[in-house]
């Protein structure tokens, strides 16, 4: 069962085309990561999925409704926090809560209950009855949080949900999102923080206008870098290359000063040989781990690789 | 239409109305000193008697001043003219508590969360639509009020009040005034999709004074008196008007160009 399905949306402003044939299918209680760059149509690409503006092509079904013929059911599933927090700086913080509490159908005592269930997780209860005008950057990403989340949203569109917070703060948020998860729920995470993305995310789609791609993130990692081991050494690396990419399962050397990244086919089986081919050679080693690439690495390689076929 | 959720909409509109305490001043106090002084300058007319006041064309056309004293004509005349003002109020006020409310929203961009939400367009546009025009329109009404029972206090000759507040006048008031201020918001709204100034928005709005000052005008120089036949054709323009920028508005105030086109 996918919560989110899409088939080759696309969206046009004008002559400017935000969203290309894009094709997703989210399974229902997955953490999702929509990585791009500034300007890449993720936030038209929301703005649709959460039935705000129509596509120009293609379909989607959010919650198993369509975006098109069924808006208001896809509004009244889903939860968004949107880029900026959007809210009422005069009201008070349960004030702002129970607005939206009761335009998503919430019963005023049921919003009130909602309202102060998230103002406690987001340790705002004691600032409940300020104006929200006062409130820190911070303080105000955590309510609008809670305002996404107060109706229950089976389906929630976050959009940057740390930027802005501090290092304890947004570990609170990233908590919420795994209990989110664990409560069954997707989530739909806009985010260029590609370490919480790398914690949260079952699921990483890197996007610029189109989808560059779709995968696990250990998937992304395998694809892109293989399974690699980084070699340290007592002495310069330089000089071992050409030793190293003359064995017959190595694909790739990168020399770093005192270390070698090394691209094997089969490490647990490879690297006995290619230790003993270093010793052989008077190559001082003074460790051997498996390499895994950052996110960063892979995101950053996977726009290149984008940027250079466009080219 | 869900009218549970237009009415929380209204509520949360006037709680920020309430919590903002210049807005709120500058939408009371101007509307609460017309009667004021409108009732004090009549009061003054009745103190003064002046020959030239019978040579004024709006008591030359309106065979019912022909028998009044001076000072009870210029209160007639200068009355009804106070009294047209007070269609100003029903305008003025709506336009000031849309502009900051839809502009408002537009610059502290809270208005993509409120279009996240399962609210329709129309519930949205006649929640702000209402919010504004009620307090406009109750705020008319009581200044309107308190000018007649003034009246009765300041006038020098009994017959004055019902020659003032006359059938016309009341027309205006029950029928014109939502209808001004029902074209002043739909002004409003189209006008905040354009610009990102509250005050720009009242600004270009204030063209909307224009009718009012025909029927201000038109009045003294005696091209015609303000009777019901008057009041509901004038009423009946400000219907076709009014339906006319209520469309173009709501043309406007759609999710998608409010998300992508407003600026």
């Amino acid at each position: 069962m996918y919560a989110i399905e899409c088939h080759r949306l696309g969206r046009q402003f004008d002559t400017l085309v935000a969203v290309a044939d894009l094709d997703l299918a989210i399974p229902a209680g997955a953490i999702f990561g929509f990585l791009g760059p500034n300007g890449a149509g993720k936030t038209t690409t929301v703005r649709m999925l959460c039935a705000l503006i129509a596509p120009s092509s293609g379909s989607a079904r959010v919650a198993g409704y369509d975006v098109q013929s069924q808006a208001a059911h896809v509004r009244a599933t889903v939860g968004i926090l949107t880029e900026t927090p959007g809210l009422y700086d005069s009201l008070t913080a349960l004030e702002n809560l129970i607005f939206f509490g009761r335009l998503y159908g919430l019963t005023a005592d049921r919003a009130a209950e909602r309202a102060a269930h998230y103002l406690r997780l987001f340790e705002l209860w004691e600032r409940r009855n300020d104006p929200v005008g006062g409130f820190s950057k911070g303080m105000r990403q955590k309510l609008a949080i809670a305002r996404a989340l107060l109706h229950d949203p089976t389906i929630v569109f976050l959009d940057e949900p740390t930027a802005g917070l501090d290092p304890a703060a947004a570990r609170a948020v990233r908590h919420v999102i795994k209990t989110l998860r664990a409560d069954g729920r997707t989530i739909f995470l806009t985010t260029h923080n590609l370490a919480e993305a790398d914690e949260l995310c079952d699921l990483i789609g890197v996007f610029r206008t189109r989808l560059i791609s779709l995968d696990t993130p250990t998937n992304l990692r395998a694809r892109l870098f293989g399974q690699s081991a980084r070699i340290v050494l007592a002495g310069p690396a330089a000089p071992l290359v050409p030793l190293v990419q003359q064995l017959p399962f190595v694909s790739e050397v990168v020399a770093e000063e005192r270390a070698l990244l090394v691209r094997l086919t089969d490490p647990e089986r490879n690297n006995p040989t290619l230790v003993r081919a270093l010793v052989a050679t008077g190559a001082d080693i003074c460790y051997l781990e498996p390499f895994t690439p950052s996110l960063e690495a892979v995101y950053l390689e996977l726009l290149h690789d984008e940027s250079a076929v466009a080219a | 239409m869900n009218w549970e959720r237009i009415i929380v909409l209204i509520g949360k509109e006037w709680l920020e109305l309430r919590r903002s305490r210049g807005l709120l001043l500058s939408m009371l106090l101007p509307p609460l000193l017309l009667p004021i002084f409108s009732l004090g300058l009549i009061f003054a007319m009745g103190l003064v008697s002046d020959p030239d006041t019978a040579d004024i064309p709006a008591a030359a056309i309106d065979p019912a001043l022909a028998d009044l004293g001076l000072e009870a004509l210029a209160q007639v005349i200068f009355g009804r003219q106070f009294a047209t003002l007070f269609l100003l109020l029903p305008m003025v006020i709506p336009n000031v508590l849309a502009s900051y409310s839809i502009v408002g929203e537009k610059n502290r961009r809270t208005l993509e969360p409120l279009l996240a939400a399962p609210i329709s367009v129309g519930e949205l546009l006649l929640g702000k639509v209402l919010a504004a025009i009620i307090p406009g329109i109750a705020l008319t009404w009581l200044c309107a009020l308190l000018f007649a029972v003034g009246m009765v206090v300041v006038v020098v000759d009994p017959v004055v009040p019902a020659l003032v507040l006359h059938q016309g006048w009341i027309v205006m008031l029950l029928l014109a005034s939502p209808l001004l201020a029902l074209i002043s918001v739909s002004l409003t709204v189209m006008i905040s999709s354009r610009v990102n100034d509250p005050r720009s928005a009242q600004q270009i709005a204030g063209v909307l004074v224009v009718p009012v000052m025909l029927l201000f005008f038109g009045q003294i120089l005696g091209l015609f008196v303000l009777n019901s036949l008057v009041a509901l054709t004038f009423s009946a323009g400000l219907l076709l008007l009014a339906a006319i920028l209520l469309w173009l508005a709501t043309r406007l105030f759609q999710r998608e160009t409010i998300l992508t086109r407003w600026r």
